[in-house]
């Protein structure tokens, strides 16, 4: 094991595991604080009934993503990156582009050890910055929205597409041959749910686009690579 | 007393601002372990300062639109249920969605006009929680754990651990892509346009060496995409 290996298993990462637990059950209990406060502090307890029903909606609505996201996320976020990003959440959309550019710019592999600290550097970057934006914006309320005109409000719309389009370019950069089976894996899988083909699982189970595009990938990935090697 | 005033009173604003420092705690230790370590494994200051203005960077455009988001939850559920659900693990789609549950349950249909009472807000904001712990509550308790199954799925080949990464993220950035590609509409043309400008920047900024380039690659090509689209 090299010396960096060792730093990053030996002392980072117990730290972060540590840490990350600690404030993972934290979060867990302090998630619960306005419900709390209704209670306790002005009387208003929903039936348990109803907070049942609707919990259940909830989980079939989108139960399945507790387990897959954290799943398909891991070989991209690591240790570190999970614990932090399945709290603050907004993945796709801000965590992930962080960590990406973080990496570019510094010059260090994903996956490598250097990749995954500054990764978690990004992301934790992109935390502080997500949150005084919403403080900012959450105070200043809607004095600022309906300043704006409706035509910036709708070209905001845009910006997601624009951002998943832009970090897949960004990777397929990187592995120029492995980009174009993913895509296709990924809009075959697309066509197929629109298509309907999956309507026998319970809810729109984009999630088996996720998984399908994302271990499908892996595993061609992996067997490419294999091939490489046994060739050299 | 209306519901809105209990969803927008001081208690309420300590529960989420209680909840939101947390998870800025969290952000600020990792981050500061991180910095840490990648100087004990031979990391310079500017490649990680760099990589830190980087993230800050790329972090802007995307919380403004989770912003935007907040602002349209904050009508239904007051001021610090918004800032703390969109600064917690959640999405706005995730939360109107619950929002919706939570009140149905109650008989309360805000799709149909109804107006919400303080019974179907506190039904909501138990739905908004009980809906994503699920995230946390997996996640603590697998993170560590899935870094073995990885080991495991590895090896020993450490080669793996670059391409898993890359794989992993052109699998769930394909898909999550590709449902915009195939809708043919304007969100096809800001994804495309994104991946474009973003092809065209990083080439730049490599062939060049363009720091700065680099550092606002991201933040380029999802405003340029978003742009294209909205002009278009």
């Amino acid at each position: 094991m090299s010396d960096k290996r060792r730093v990053y298993e030996k002392d980072y990462l117990p730290y972060i595991v540590r840490y990350g637990k600690a404030t993972g059950w934290l979060a867990v209990a302090l998630s619960f604080g306005p419900a709390v406060v209704l209670a306790v502090i002005y009387g208003v307890l929903p039936p348990s009934a109803a907070v049942f029903a609707a919990f259940i909606a909830m989980a079939s609505a989108v139960g399945i993503n507790w387990f897959v996201e954290p799943i398909s996320y891991f070989p991209i976020i690591g240790v570190a990156g999970t614990y932090l990003a399945f709290i603050s959440g907004n993945i796709s959309n801000l965590r992930i582009p962080a960590a990406a550019i973080a990496q570019k710019v510094a010059g260090v592999e994903p996956g490598t050890t250097e990749g995954n600290i500054v990764a978690t550097l990004g992301m934790a970057v992109s935390v502080v910055i997500n949150i005084a934006i919403l403080t900012i914006g959450v105070f200043a309320g809607n004095s600022i929205l309906v300043r704006l005109p409706e035509h910036i409000l709708e070209a905001f719309d845009y910006l997601l597409p624009a951002l998943f389009g832009a970090i897949f370019v960004q990777f397929a950069l990187m592995r120029l041959k492995l980009a174009p089976i993913a895509l296709g894996i990924a809009l075959s899988l697309t066509l197929a749910v629109n298509a309907g083909w999956f309507n026998f699982l319970p809810g729109r189970p984009t999630y088996l686009i996720t998984l399908g595009a994302v271990f499908g990938t892996i595993a061609i990935a992996t067997s490419m690579h294999k091939r490489e090697a046994r060739r050299d | 007393m209306e519901y809105i005033q209990i969803a927008n009173s001081t208690p309420m604003w300590i529960a989420a601002g209680v909840a939101i420092a947390l998870v800025m705690f969290q952000a600020l230790i990792f981050a500061r372990k991180s910095y840490n370590t990648g100087k004990t494994i031979g990391m310079t200051d500017t490649q990680m300062k760099s990589a830190m203005k980087s993230a800050m960077i790329t972090s802007v455009g995307p919380s403004l639109v989770i912003l935007t988001g907040l602002l349209s939850l904050l009508v239904t559920v007051g001021g610090p249920m918004a800032w703390m659900r969109l600064s917690f693990i959640g999405s706005v789609m995730f939360e109107l969605m619950a929002v919706g549950f939570g009140a149905e349950a109650v008989g309360v249909n805000l799709g149909a006009g109804d107006a919400m009472t303080q019974v179907a807000f506190a039904s909501a904001v138990w739905t908004m929680i009980l809906g994503s712990i699920g995230w946390i509550v997996f996640s603590t308790l697998t993170a560590d754990k899935m870094a073995s199954v990885q080991d495991r799925f590895l090896k020993g080949d450490t080669s793996l651990l670059k391409i898993i990464p890359v794989a992993a993220m052109l699998g769930s950035f394909g898909s999550l892509v590709s449902g915009h590609l195939v809708a043919l509409n304007k969100n096809t043309v800001a994804a495309i346009s994104g991946g474009l400008i973003m092809a065209i920047v990083v080439q730049l900024a490599e062939k060049k060496e363009l720091k700065w380039l680099k550092e606002w690659g991201l933040a380029i090509a999802l405003f340029g995409g978003m742009i294209v689209a909205a002009i278009l």
